[in-house]
């Protein structure tokens, strides 16, 4: 059989060692790519020909263009396993699903027809419960579900419950579309779609237009009307609530965030002040409108959800209950990705509809009623068994849900005694088998079981599909080991039309134009972490100059009488470091927090600054191993100063100078101001030897200028109007003093600037009295002092701006 | 019986919080003839910036405070004038456990007096087999529900020590249920988590006992704070039937009902006091005197 079908393809493809030609779906399912009839689907054939008029080296020169467009844009998800979490590259299966559009409108319209159900259903179940009431909703399977949350019954929102959802789809051996699994709750991957279309359309791009694929920008550019919609006339306070940097989904929460020109906020960033929802921003409490959430709804309020909760918002649902905010989707929709409900919706469509569902589900069987817990008995090697509660399809489910044909016969007595005994704890689903679509592995191409995600959304006209997907291709042909988080992949999806389809461009432009388009309020958070970012990157600079002279200093035969080399010990060990370790934590340990701050605030930051902050990362980590102290450590310093260097560069010359930009700026400068004023005191002291100041103008990286202004070594006063007084010098404390105070002036004011007023006051008294100063007032006393106003300062803008 | 009952609960903080929301549960509820609140009031102290009222899921009133500024500590006073009008020793009209089950799959509603919320583990209470296990060697004896629920709320109060040290308000029923040790808080969430494991829809009751016994009578445990007790759904007839397991008593008059719940989280007197950071003194007392 399996012989015959190859021939056939063979022949089909006509073309001798063709890719199509080696593809052997596997008898008894079906394939996205080849027919029944061996014969390949007409929408595959352009994009097979155009694969098989490649070498393969051509090819994988064109797919590895895709990946390193994925890695350029620094998308990433984050795994979960035994030993914590890491960060993953996206694995993109480079050949994408064809659907025809024909075929895809029939199914759209199914999901339509779902959706408008689901709705209906959820309503009920937080409204009048006649679903109940009718027999057609068991009450007890609704009561025992954590995602039935009782705050919010009785009080539905405004307009509707639901606005975004996805459908996990898969395509059974009779060919028929049939859903999953349905995604109320949160639903993730519409940004990842869009990434691995961009990614694809690197690796294919002609083809995306020569085979009519239908564009997905218009889909989000409508999703951005429809929140904006939901937000009143305003437009303003729309925001997408994340659970933050160590969700598995965060970069899309990010990207989607920059792409549609979306506040990205955290529980921590949201208040309640009378009934109604705020963010806190550096300009004050301003007020959300709509929050489109990515986190599940019991994590959201710690006072009437899950009071352990620590990245939730007390007060929010009393607010929402009383339409502070529209909610997407509302507080309460993941009930309906309870997966014994699907036992349930056919029945529920019938009363309601007076119609079958268009879409089919996998069947499915509640085992707490008695004459259904007696059919999955009857039939149980043809199930999978698992929680009725459980809120994910039983392919994506790693615990719970079994094979009762797979299990030894001891085991599955004891699965029958526990379906006997407490039988509305299980749902039964029949075992279904999905259907392949070829994968691009090693020159050829194999059949793999695929599942799509479609996304819908609600508009103003009703429901619309988003025009493609995202389809999770398994890693090996198990049709159980789809799920991403056991090394599945994933495939953009392509809606193939016959005719020429709307040109939409929106996607998203290179480097940080998106950032032009972020909105005006900046969230306190994200102002303290932007703040912390400069701080910890000059952090870093200055520990990586101190080390990089003194390391230069004992390099080869160094003279232990040089006093420089004990005052740059009790430097070094003043702020922690040990100068026997080449590149010490307090170093790593600052561009660590440099990236943890900016990880914090992805949607704030181009893929290049980021990617360059882990570049450090890395970089520092890799020398910390192998670095040895001396010439050695001195060149790596050199290394690391210059990364350094080149990320302050990028985040000037390419990040957007709205208020954000000036907070990092601020921190940068008053870091340096720190850091600065600090070793002064500690070299250019009344008696200071000449090798305490040339280390210190070294350090000041003035060595050129100084030469210049200072023809021989004039000494304490010329060293100290140099690194302190000097308005030009791009190093001197009052050069960042000045730097502060005019960034300073330029925020927002709050309240008025009533509270900022300190802030300013403060910047302005520290920046004039040192700019009055002559060289022989800057005592280390007063250096000192001013040093610890400086800290003061940061102190200020902390309790002004970001509380 | 009519009650005047006064309840302080208070709170410092060192160092000082920065700001607060607070849900509170603490005054009696109104639970048509059988209680009566004749006056209640709830006095905050410093003053919040927002104060708003209003009822939860299961019907209990919630007060929602808010504080915007640093504060040190927090006092809530509680006082309320209630006339208790307990049903007194009634007939047994609970059906045995086959038909308490049959009744409940014919009980279509989700309304908040649905035994349906209360068959399953909430968050506080999850099922636990041992304890299950417990539960169940009273359904041998006594051929109705209500007999059993008697009989597992007596033998808990028989079978646990009352011993205030060895549990927190966090200690889960499993863990109590072990040291066979523990409160009105654990007495009863063991009792719940057992009536649950048989197939007898169980909820958690939080209120007052009357401080002072009447003539001739013991004090009963856990008059000097706030009380939690049980209530188990007997039946369609029966409907739902109070049980104290750290007296070994049916709920009588002598308990004033603040909230109900599927366990202390639905019930908790007041929520959203920081656990975790700082250091933190508490008090609470408690007075019901008859009038």
């Amino acid at each position: 059989m399996a012989k015959a079908e190859a021939t056939l393809v063979k022949a089909a493809a006509g073309t001798r060692g063709s890719l199509a030609a080696e593809y052997r779906p596997r008898p008894g399912t079906t394939d996205e790519m080849v027919g029944a009839g061996g014969e390949i689907r007409p929408a595959w054939r352009p994009l097979i020909d155009r694969l098989d008029q490649l070498s393969r080296a051509e090819i994988d020169a064109h797919f590895a263009r895709a990946d390193r467009y994925l890695r350029d844009a620094g998308v990433h998800y984050r795994s979960y396993g035994d030993g914590g979490s890491d960060t993953r590259e996206w694995p993109l299966a480079h050949v994408p699903l064809l659907i025809e559009d024909a075929e895809w409108r029939t199914l759209a319209a199914g999901l339509v027809q779902r959706a408008e159900l689901l709705e209906r259903v959820v309503a009920d179940i937080y409204g009048d419960n006649r679903l109940v009431a009718e027999g057609l909703l068991p009450p007890q399977l609704i009561a025992a579900s954590p995602e039935f949350l009782r705050p919010m019954v009785g009080w539905p929102p405004k307009a509707h419950f639901l606005h975004f959802l996805a459908f996990e789809l898969g395509r059974g051996p009779d060919g028929r579309w049939w859903v999953l699994g349905d995604r109320t709750q949160a639903p993730s991957g519409a940004g990842f779609a869009l990434e691995n279309r961009v990614a694809t359309g690197r690796a294919l791009s002609d083809l995306l237009t020569t085979m009519n694929v239908h564009r997905l920008a218009g889909f989000f550019r409508d999703l951005r009307q429809a929140l904006f919609r939901l937000s009143g006339q305003s437009g303003e306070g729309v925001a997408i609530l994340t659970p933050g940097q160590h969700n598995d989904t965060y970069f899309e929460h990010a990207y989607i965030a920059r792409y549609l020109g979306l506040m990205l906020l955290e529980g921590e960033d949201l208040t309640v002040a009378s009934g109604k929802v705020m963010v806190r921003t550096v300009e004050g409490l301003r007020p959300i409108s709509v929050l489109w959430r990515r986190l599940d709804a019991g994590f959201m309020d710690p006072l009437e959800l899950r009071h352990e909760s620590r990245i939730g918002t007390p007060g929010l649902v009393e607010a929402i209950r009383q339409g502070g905010a529209t909610v997407v989707n509302a507080i309460g929709s993941g009930i309906l990705e309870t997966r014994a409900l699907l036992a349930f919706l056919p029945g529920i469509s019938r009363k309601l509809d007076n119609r079958d569902l268009a879409l089919p589900h996998i069947a499915t069987w509640w085992c707490g009623q008695d004459g259904e817990l007696a059919h999955v008995l009857g039939h149980l090697d043809r199930m999978v068994v698992g929680p009725a509660l459980a809120t994910v399809p039983p392919f994506d489910d790693s615990g719970g849900t079994v094979l009762p044909s797979s299990l030894k016969k001891k085991e599955k007595a004891e699965l029958i005694a526990r379906l006997r005994a407490s039988g509305g704890s299980f749902a039964a689903q029949e075992s279904v088998t999905l259907s392949t679509m070829p994968f691009y592995a090693r020159g050829r191409l194999e059949p793999r079981p695929v599942t799509l995600r479609a996304f819908a959304m609600r508009t103003e006209t009703g429901w619309t599909i988003m025009p493609g997907g995202f389809a999770r291709v398994g890693a090996s042909a198990d049709t159980t080991a789809i799920a991403l988080q056991k090394g599945g992949r994933a495939a953009d999806v392509w809606i193939v039309s016959s005719t020429p389809v709307e040109q939409i461009t929106l996607l998203p432009a290179k480097g940080d134009t998106a950032g032009a388009r972020l909105p005006a309020v900046l969230p306190s958070r994200a102002a303290d972490n932007l703040f912390w970012l400069g701080r910890y990157i000059e952090r870093a600079d200055g520990i990586a100059r101190v080390l990089r002279a003194y390391h230069g200093r004992i390099a080869g035969a160094p003279d232990p009488r040089n006093p420089a080399l004990a005052a740059i010990r009790t430097g070094l060990r003043d702020i922690g470091v040990d100068e026997k370790q080449a590149i010490p934590p307090a170093l790593t340990g600052s561009i660590d927090a440099a990236a943890g701050s900016a990880g914090r605030i992805r949607d704030r930051f181009s893929p290049d600054g980021w990617l360059a902050l882990l570049d450090l990362s890395k970089t520092a980590h890799r020398f910390a191993a192998s670095v040895t102290p001396g010439d050695d450590a001195s060149r790596a310093m050199t290394v690391l100063l210059r990364k350094l260097a080149g990320f302050a560069g990028l985040v000037h010359e390419n990040m957007y100078q709205a208020v954000g930009w000036r907070f990092l700026e601020i921190g940068r400068r008053l870091e340096r101001a720190l850091e600065m004023s600090r070793l002064t005191t500690l070299l250019a002291g009344p008696d200071a030897p000449a090798e305490l100041l040339d280390l210190l103008v070294e350090i000041g990286d003035n060595v050129m200028t100084h030469r210049r202004l200072y023809k021989v070594n004039a000494g304490r006063l010329a060293a100290i109007e140099l690194l302190a007084l000097d308005e030009v010098n791009p190093r001197s404390i009052v050069f960042q003093l000045a730097e502060i105070r005019s960034q300073i002036a330029l925020l927002p004011g709050r309240d008025g600037g009533l509270h900022a007023q300190p802030v300013r006051r403060e910047a302005l008294r520290l920046y004039t009295d040192l700019a009055i100063s002559r060289p022989e007032e800057i005592s280390p006393e007063r250096l000192r002092a001013m040093n610890h106003a400086i800290a003061g300062l940061s102190d200020l803008i902390d309790a002004a701006y970001f509380r | 019986m009519k009650y005047d009952i006064h309840l302080q609960l208070d709170y410092a903080y060192r160092p000082a919080v920065a700001a607060g929301r607070h849900l509170v549960r603490v005054a009696p509820a109104n639970l048509g003839p059988f209680q009566r609140v004749v006056a209640s009031s709830i006095v905050f102290e410093p003053v919040p910036v927002e104060r708003t009222e209003g009822f939860d899921f299961f019907g209990n009133a919630m007060v929602s405070v808010a504080y915007r500024d640093p504060h040190t500590m927090l006092k809530v006073g509680m006082k309320a004038r209630v006339v208790v009008d307990a049903p007194g020793a009634t007939l047994d009209m609970s059906p045995d456990l086959a038909t308490l089950r049959r009744e409940l799959g014919q009980f279509l509603s989700l309304a908040p007096e649905s035994p349906h919320h209360f068959t399953v583990g909430s968050p506080r209470v999850p099922l636990d087999e041992e304890i299950t296990a417990y539960a169940r060697e009273s359904v041998a004896g006594p051929a109705t529900a209500r007999g059993i629920v008697e009989d597992i709320g007596r033998r808990i109060q028989r079978d646990f020590r009352y011993d205030s040290k060895s549990t927190e308000v966090e200690t889960p029923p499993k863990r109590a249920f072990e040291l066979r040790r523990g409160v009105c808080q654990d007495f009863s969430q063991v009792m719940i988590a057992g009536l649950r494991g048989i197939g007898i829809p169980a909820g958690y009751v939080s209120g007052f006992l009357r401080t002072i016994p009447p003539p001739g009578k013991k004090r009963l445990a856990g008059a000097d704070a706030m009380h939690a007790w049980v209530r188990a759904w007997c039946g369609k007839e029966a409907g739902w039937i109070g049980y104290d397991p750290t007296n070994g008593t049916f709920a009588g008059e002598d308990h004033i009902v603040v909230a109900i719940g599927r366990d202390y989280q639905d019930v908790a007197p007041i929520a959203g006091i920081l656990r975790t950071s700082g250091r933190q003194r508490t008090s609470q007392s408690v007075d019901v005197l008859p009038v």
